[in-house]
C-alpha cells in the first residue's frame, strides 16, 4: 500500500452524504451561517454556501447548495501537491477532508475541484472543506446545516438511503457527474419540469463584492477560534429577538462568553430550525463597534461631533432640557418613537409607563409603517388582533391550498415559510404567490401572478365576485358566522367589481383570476396569507378588510388549515398606570405616525413638537429623508437611544447606548401564532451601555415617577410578572410558566398557569376568549363583521365607504382612483375614529384620475417606472444585520430588482450602478437583472444605510414620500411610487 | 462504533497547529526587511572598504556561498513536500520563504550592483520568485477563497462526450497505474517523486494522463489566469534559477578564465578555464 491510496474499498452502503432537496431549499443560507459557527470559519472562508441562480430570459429563481461532494474519485485528493496527501478520503464512509496540519495552501485543489467546492482559509494559508461534520457525527449528531435547515432541505445520512428515498417518493435525482468523479451529493430536482435546469442559469453580480468583502479583520469573538476554545460549558434555551418569526434559539457560552446561537432542537415546532439572522446575532452581541458610553453632540446638528459623558449628567441634562420645553410648550412636545429594537417589553411597558406619567400623546413606533392598517381591521372584523391558527401539522400544515399577497415570507420569516414549504410539498397543496416580484416565496409557487403594485384591493374584489356569481361561497359559514356578507356581495355586484374588470388595473388576465377564486372557494382549507405588501399602502386598511372577507365567505375562518394571515400579531402585552399617576393629556396626538409629526416639528403646526426620543434610526427607516432631515433641524432636543452610532447620532443632542436580546431579558416581537417566546438575560450589555428599562426607570427618578416605574423593575422579568400580564389572555404567561418548558414559549391565550394551550381559536361550537357564551367570534355580534352601524360611521367619518370601494396609489403608470387627503399635516385634522386614543388623522377622499392628478403630472415628467420597496433575503432585518459582517458577506450592496428588458432599453448591465429618483429624492444601487419582476417596476430594499461600516448607500426612504398615508391606521405608503432609473456612468 | 459515528481517520488532528503558520503580514515585513537592507547596503557601500565593492572579494563570495546554501532550503521543501521525509510541510514552507529571502538578501549584496554581466538573470528570477509568491500569498489567497462556490460548469447537463472521453481515459490509468503502482488506487493517486524515481517513464506518462484530464475538466480554465498558473510559473522560475546558480557557480569555479574575459580573476576558484 502506498501514501497516495485507500486502504480498502468502500463497504456497500456505507457511504455517507447529504441529500439536497432543491425543491426545499429556500436560499435563506441558514446553512452557510450554521456552518461558519460549527467550524469558527471567518469572512471568507466556506465550507458551503447557497447560490442563487436565475435564467436571465424567463423568471426562475433556484438555489444551489453547494458543499464538498465527497466524490469516489475526488479531484482534490489527486491534485494536492503534498506527500503524505494533506487530503485524505476515509475508506469506510467515503468523507473527504483536509488535514490542516499538513497542507501548505499551494490552492491546487481549490482550482482541481470542478463544483467550487473546496474552500481556502486566506489568513492562515491552507485548504477549508466540509467533511460531513466528523465532529457532531462522533457525537451522533447530524451536520451543522442539516440541523438549521428552515425547510428541512438538506439531509446527512447513507446515500443509498437518499437514493432509495427519492425512488419512494418518485422525485429525479440531478445527474452533475460530467466529471465521472462520482460525486457524493444527491440532489433532488424541483418539482416542475423546466425547473433546476441549472445550466445557462446566471447568479446575481449584486452578491459579488465590488468593494473590498469583510476580511479576517472584521471578525469578532469568537470565530477563527479553535473548537476547543468554542466548545459550551453551559447551554441555555432563549429565542431570536430580531423578526417576527420569534424563533427559540439556544445560546452557548464558554466560560461566560457567547460564543454560539443556534436553534433549540427541543422545541417542539420549530425542532431547531433558525434562520441566519438568528445566528449572527452572535455578531451583535460580541460586536467591537456597539455603543457603550452616553454621547454628548458638541458640533452642529448633522455634523456628527460627540463626546462621551457619564450616564449622570446625561439624564441631568435630559430631564432638565425636557422640563424647560415642557414649561415652555406642554408635554406634549415632547414626541417618543419606538422601534423594532426596543422591543415589546419597553415598549408596551417601561416607555408607555413613562409617556403617561409625562403627559405626551405623540407616542408613535413602527406599526403605522408596517402593520397598524391590518390590526384595525382584524379588531374590526374579528374582534381579535390576529388570525387563530397556528404553524402545527394538523392546523396551517393540513391547508389544501396557500395564497400569498403581498407576502414574500420566504424571506421575511423563512422558518415559517420552511415549514409551509414542506407541508406543500408533503401534502401536495396548491401555492399561489401574487407579487409584482418572483420572490424566494413565488418562486416556489404553482402559480405566480405578477400583480401591479397597490391594486391587490381589485384583486380581491374580482376573487369575491366571481365567486358569489358562480354560487361557491361557503353559504351555511355565511349564512350563520357573517354579519353582512350579502351588502358586500351586492356592493361588488353594483361597482361591477367582476374579473373583466379588474384585469386591466391589476395586470392579470380575467381567466387566471378565475381559476385562482375556484381553487379557492373549492380548496379543503385555503389559508390566505397578507403582509407588508398589502399593509404598506394608502388602501392596505380595506385591502387587509377584503382579504378577511375572502376567507370569510370561502368558510376559512375558524377552523383548521383555512385562515387570513398577517404577520405580527400584536401580543397583548399591556401595563397599565394608575390612574393618580397619569399625567393630564390637553391635546389628541398629532398624528399615529411619527412622520405625521414633520411639520410641527418644522412649523410649530398643529403644535410645536420640540423634543423628540428615539430608540431607534428615523434617518434609515422614515419616509422622506429629505423632509424629516430639514425637520430635524428644527429640534431643541433629540435623544438617541440605539446600539450603534448612525446617521440619527449625527442629529442627536445624546446619544444613549442601548442593551438588546439577552442582554436584557425580554420577549421575541409580534409572532404571527400567538406565540410568547421568553429571552432572560443572560449576559451584560457592552462597556456602560444598559437596557430601555433602566433607562426609563432612571429618567423617571428626575420626574419623581419611581413610585410607578420602581427600581426593582430594572429586573425585565419581575416586570413581566408583576405589570405585564394584565390582560385576561396573558394572565397565565407567567416566567414561572415559561420556564418550566425547555423552550421558552406558552401561547395565549391561558386565563392562569394551568390553563392548556390551544392550537386553534374560533373553531365551530366554541366561544371565544372572554366574550359572551355562545359568542364564537369575539365581536359584539359573535359573527364576522363585514358591516355594522357603528363601523359604517367610523369609515364614513373618514372619507371612506363602509364597505371597501377601490383606490389605490397616487403614483401610478396607468390611470387608477387614488385617496386624496383633505388636510395637511399642519392642520389639526379630525380625531380618528380608530385610534384608542384621541389621535389626528386626515380624512381623505377617493378622487379619480384627471389632467392635475399626481400620476398624469409625474408621467408626464419622465417617471416612466413603478417603485416597489420592501425586505431584501432573509440574512438582513433592516438596520440590525448590516452590522454584522457574514449578512454583509451574503448580500453585501444595495441593489435595484430590475427586468433585463427594461435594463436594456436603458444601457444598464448586471451589477452595474444605477440611479433612482422619484419626485422625493434620488439614490444609487446595483443592479440586479432580474426577469422575475414585472417588466415596468424596479424593486428596492430597505436596510442600508450612509453611515454603515462595511458597505454604505443611502437608504430607500429617500424616494418614498411622508404624506401618502391610509387614514384608517396612518400606515404610510411605502411600495408604491413612479420613478426613473438611468445608468450611472 | 456505528457509521454514524466514523468520524475520525488516520490523522489525529485536524487543526494545524497553533504557530505553523506564516502569517501575511510575517511575509511582508520580512519581504519588507529584506528589501531594507539591500537597500542599506547600497546607501553604505560608498564609504564601505574595498572588500564589499566587487563580487569576488572573499567577504562577498562567503556572501555568495551562504546565500546558495539557503537556497537549499526551498530545494529541500520542494523535495520534502513531494516525499514527506522530513516532517510537516508547512514548517518547511515557513522555512522556504524565510531561507529565500535572506538568501535573496545575500545575493543582492554579493551582487555589489553589477548589473551588465549575465548573473543579473539570477536576481531577475529571484525577483520574479519574489513577486509570484508574495502576491500569490497575499492576494490571489482570497481569490482562492472567493472561488468557493463559483464553478457552475460541474451542474450543467453532463456532456455526453467528454464523459465517455473521461471513462477512457481512467481505463488508461488504470492500467498503467498496475504497473506504475499496484497497491495505488486511481481515484485518490497522483505521482510523487518516488515514481519518478523509481519508474520514470511510466511516471511521465501517467503524469500526462492527468493533464489531459485536467484539460477535459477545464481546471485551470475555471479560474482566473493569475490564479491558475502562479504556481507553475513560480516553480519554473524556481528551477531556472536554481539551474542558473549551478551554472554561475561551476563557471565562476572553473571556468574562471571565461568569466574574467581578460580582466584580472581575484576571486577564489579551482580552475581558469
Amino acid at each position: 500500500m502506498t501514501e497516495t491510496s485507500t486502504p480498502t474499498p468502500m463497504p456497500t452502503g456505507s457511504r455517507l452524504s447529504l441529500m439536497i432537496d432543491m425543491e426545499r431549499c429556500i436560499g435563506c443560507k441558514s446553512c452557510e451561517a450554521a456552518c461558519k459557527s460549527e467550524h469558527g470559519l471567518g469572512p471568507g472562508e466556506y465550507r458551503n454556501k447557497v447560490v442563487w441562480l436565475s435564467d436571465p430570459t424567463k423568471p426562475s429563481l433556484d438555489f444551489l447548495t453547494l458543499a464538498c461532494q465527497h466524490c469516489e474519485r475526488p479531484a482534490c485528493v489527486r491534485a494536492c501537491t503534498v506527500t503524505p496527501k494533506a487530503i485524505e478520503k476515509d475508506p469506510v464512509t467515503g468523507v473527504v477532508r483536509v488535514l490542516e496540519d499538513r497542507c501548505t495552501g499551494c490552492g491546487e485543489c481549490v482550482i482541481a475541484c470542478p463544483y467550487g467546492a473546496m474552500g481556502y482559509d486566506a489568513a492562515d494559508h491552507h485548504a477549508v472543506k466540509c467533511d460531513l461534520c466528523a465532529d457532531r457525527r462522533a457525537e451522533g449528531k447530524t451536520s451543522a446545516c442539516a440541523s438549521v435547515c428552515p425547510g428541512k432541505a438538506i439531509t446527512l445520512g447513507p446515500r443509498d438511503d437518499h437514493l432509495a428515498h427519492a425512488a419512494a417518493e418518485g422525485r429525479a435525482v440531478l445527474d452533475h457527474d460530467g466529471f465521472a468523479l462520482g460525486p457524493g451529493t444527491v440532489y433532488l430536482k424541483r418539482l416542475k419540469d423546466d425547473a433546476a435546469d441549472l445550466g445557462g442559469q446566471q447568479s446575481p453580480k449584486v452578491m459579488e463584492h465590488v468593494t473590498p468583502p469583510p476580511g479576517p479583520e472584521d471578525t469578532a469573538f469568537p470565530y477563527r477560534l479553535k473548537r476547543e476554545d468554542r466548545t459550551p460549558d453551559e447551554v441555555r434555551p432563549g429565542g431570536c429577538n430580531i423578526c417576527f418569526n420569534a424563533c427559540t434559539t439556544k445560546f452557548h457560552f464558554k466560560k461566560g462568553k457567547l460564543t454560539r446561537v443556534i436553534g433549540n432542537d427541543e422545541d417542539p415546532i420549530l425542532q431547531g430550525r433558525v434562520c441566519p439572522k438568528s445566528q449572527v446575532s452572535l455578531q451583535l452581541y460580541n460586536h467591537e463597534g456597539r455603543l457603550t458610553r452616553p454621547l454628548k453632540r458638541v458640533g452642529p446638528r448633522g455634523a456628527g461631533r460627540l463626546v462621551p459623558i457619564s450616564w449622570d449628567q446625561a439624564l441631568d441634562e435630559i430631564a432638565a432640557k425636557l422640563t424647560a420645553l415642557r414649561d415652555a410648550h406642554g408635554p406634549e412636545t415632547l414626541g417618543i418613537y419606538a422601534g423594532t429594537r426596543t422591543g415589546i417589553i419597553s415598549k408596551r411597558g417601561y416607555l408607555k409607563l413613562w409617556a403617561e406619567m409625562w403627559g405626551t400623546p405623540n407616542l408613535a413606533d413602527t406599526e403605522t409603517f408596517c402593520s397598524l392598517n391590518k390590526t384595525l381591521m382584524f379588531e374590526a372584523v374579528l374582534g381579535a388582533l390576529g388570525s387563530g391558527n397556528s404553524f402545527t401539522d394538523t392546523d396551517l400544515g393540513s391547508a389544501g391550498m396557500y395564497v400569498y399577497f403581498g407576502d414574500n415570507q420566504g424571506e421575511t420569516r423563512p422558518v415559517h415559510f420552511g415549514m409551509i414549504n414542506d407541508w406543500r410539498i408533503r401534502n401536495k397543496a396548491r401555492l399561489v404567490v401574487v407579487d409584482p416580484r418572483l420572490t424566494v416565496t413565488a418562486s416556489k409557487a404553482d402559480t405566480w401572478l405578477p400583480i401591479r403594485s397597490g391594486t391587490d384591493l381589485a384583486l380581491a374584489f374580482a376573487i369575491a365576485h366571481h365567486i358569489f356569481r358562480q354560487d361557491l361561497h361557503d353559504k351555511r359559514f355565511c349564512e350563520t358566522w357573517v354579519q353582512g356578507w350579502e351588502m358586500w356581495r351586492d356592493s361588488l355586484y353594483a361597482q361591477g367589481y367582476s374579473p373583466e374588470w379588474a384585469e386591466p388595473i391589476t395586470g392579470i388576465p380575467a381567466d387566471q383570476i378565475k381559476q385562482l377564486a375556484e381553487d379557492m372557494a373549492r380548496a379543503d382549507g385555503c389559508v390566505i396569507f397578507g403582509c407588508r405588501g398589502i399593509n404598506q399602502h394608502t388602501n392596505g386598511g380595506q385591502t387587509n378588510r377584503a382579504l378577511m372577507f375572502l376567507a370569510a365567505i370561502t368558510g376559512n375562518w375558524g377552523r383548521k388549515g383555512g385562515t387570513y394571515f398577517n404577520t405580527s400579531t400584536p401580543v397583548p402585552v399591556n401595563v397599565v398606570t394608575p390612574k393618580h399617576r397619569k399625567a393630564a393629556i390637553n391635546r389628541p396626538a398629532i398624528r399615529a405616525n411619527a412622520v405625521g409629526w414633520t411639520e410641527a416639528m418644522t412649523r410649530g403646526e398643529p403644535y410645536p413638537l420640540k423634543a423628540l426620543i428615539t430608540c431607534n434610526n428615523p434617518m434609515a427607516m422614515w419616509p422622506n429623508q429629505s423632509a424629516i432631515r430639514e425637520a430635524f433641524m428644527h429640534m431643541d432636543l433629540i435623544v438617541h437611544m440605539d446600539l450603534f452610532e448612525n446617521e440619527t447620532s449625527k442629529y442627536a443632542d445624546y446619544v444613549l447606548p442601548v442593551a438588546t436580546g439577552i442582554e436584557k431579558g425580554e420577549i421575541g416581537r409580534a409572532n404571527e401564532d400567538r406565540k410568547v417566546v421568553w429571552i432572560d438575560k443572560m449576559i451584560d450589555p457592552p462597556g456602560e451601555a444598559k437596557d430601555d428599562g433602566w433607562i426609563w426607570i432612571e429618567l423617571g427618578k428626575r420626574f419623581g415617577f419611581d413610585d410607578v416605574l420602581k427600581e426593582d423593575y430594572k429586573d425585565t422579568a419581575l416586570f413581566w410578572d408583576e405589570m405585564c400580564l394584565t390582560d385576561p389572555q396573558m394572565k397565565g404567561i407567567t416566567q414561572k410558566r415559561l420556564h418550566s418548558v425547555p423552550w421558552r414559549w406558552v401561547r395565549y391565550p391561558v386565563a392562569t398557569e394551568d390553563t392548556t394551550e390551544t392550537e386553534t381559536l374560533y373553531l365551530e361550537g366554541t366561544t371565544a376568549h372572554g366574550a359572551p357564551e355562545g359568542h364564537r367570534f369575539p365581536t359584539p355580534s359573535g359573527k364576522l363583521e363585514f358591516w355594522s352601524e357603528k363601523q359604517a360611521a367610523r369609515f364614513e367619518a373618514i372619507g371612506l365607504s363602509p364597505l371597501p370601494q377601490f383606490y389605490s396609489e397616487a403614483e401610478q403608470l396607468v390611470d387608477l382612483p387614488y385617496l386624496q387627503a383633505y388636510d395637511e399635516d399642519a392642520e389639526p385634522g379630525m380625531v380618528s375614529p380608530f385610534h384608542k386614543t384621541p389621535t389626528g388623522t386626515m380624512p381623505g377622499r377617493i378622487t379619480q384620475p384627471g389632467d392635475a392628478s399626481p400620476g398624469r403630472r409625474l408621467r408626464a415628467q419622465g417617471f416612466d417606472t413603478e417603485l416597489v420597496s420592501g425586505r431584501p433575503p432573509a440574512p438582513h432585518f433592516h438596520s440590525w444585520t448590516h452590522y454584522s459582517w457574514q449578512s454583509q458577506e451574503m448580500w453585501p450592496d444595495l441593489y435595484v430588482q430590475i427586468h433585463p428588458d427594461k435594463a436594456r432599453e436603458k444601457g444598464i448591465e448586471d451589477g452595474g450602478r444605477v440611479r433612482i429618483e422619484t419626485s422625493h429624492g434620488a439614490i444609487e444601487a446595483r443592479a440586479w437583472l432580474h426577469a422575475g419582476i414585472r417588466p415596468t417596476s424596479v424593486f428596492v430594499p430597505i436596510g442600508w444605510g450612509e453611515h454603515q461600516p462595511f458597505n454604505p448607500w443611502r437608504p430607500v426612504n429617500f424616494l418614498t414620500d411622508n404624506r401618502q398615508r391610509d387614514p384608517i391606521s396612518d400606515n404610510s405608503n411605502l411600495k408604491t411610487y413612479l420613478c426613473r432609473v438611468t445608468r450611472v456612468e | 462504533m456505528t457509521l454514524w459515528h466514523h468520524a475520525g481517520m488516520s490523522s489525529p488532528s485536524l487543526n494545524r497547529p497553533a504557530g505553523e503558520t506564516l502569517s501575511d503580514t510575517g511575509l511582508v515585513a520580512s519581504l519588507a526587511a529584506g528589501a531594507l537592507a539591500v537597500v542599506a547596503f547600497f546607501a553604505v557601500r560608498p564609504w564601505l572598504p574595498a572588500a564589499f565593492k566587487a563580487p569576488g572579494t572573499p567577504v562577498m563570495q562567503a556572501a555568495a556561498i551562504l546565500a546558495a546554501l539557503l537556497f537549499l532550503v526551498p530545494v529541500l521543501f520542494a523535495v520534502n513536500k513531494r516525499t514527506g521525509a522530513a516532517g510537516r510541510s508547512p514548517r518547511w514552507f515557513s522555512a522556504h520563504v524565510g531561507a529565500a529571502t535572506l538568501g535573496a538578501v545575500l545575493a543582492a549584496i554579493h551582487s555589489t550592483g553589477n548589473l551588465d554581466d549575465p548573473p543579473v538573470l539570477l536576481l531577475l528570477a529571484i525577483a520574479g520568485l519574489v513577486v509570484t509568491g508574495a502576491v500569490a500569498r497575499v492576494y490571489l489567497s482570497r481569490d482562492m477563497a472567493g472561488t468557493f462556490g463559483t464553478k457552475r460548469n460541474a451542474f450543467r447537463a453532463p456532456d455526453e462526450g467528454t464523459r465517455a472521453e473521461l471513462r477512457r481515459l481512467i481505463e488508461e490509468k488504470q492500467a498503467l497505474l498496475k504497473t506504475l503502482d499496484p497497491d495505488a488506487i486511481e481515484a485518490t493517486f497522483s505521482v510523487t517523486l518516488r515514481h519518478f524515481l523509481s519508474s520514470p517513464c511510466r511516471a511521465a506518462a501517467y503524469k500526462k494522463l492527468q493533464r489531459r484530464e485536467s484539460r477535459l475538466m477545464g481546471a485551470r480554465a475555471s479560474v482566473g489566469a493569475a490564479q491558475a498558473w502562479w504556481r507553475p510559473l513560480h516553480i519554473a522560475l524556481g528551477w531556472l534559477f536554481v539551474l542558473g546558480l549551478l551554472i554561475h557557480i561551476l563557471t565562476v569555479t572553473f571556468f574562471a578564465g571565461y568569466v574574467a574575459d581578460g580582466r584580472e580573476i581575484y576571486w577564489w576558484h579551482i580552475t581558469a578555464w
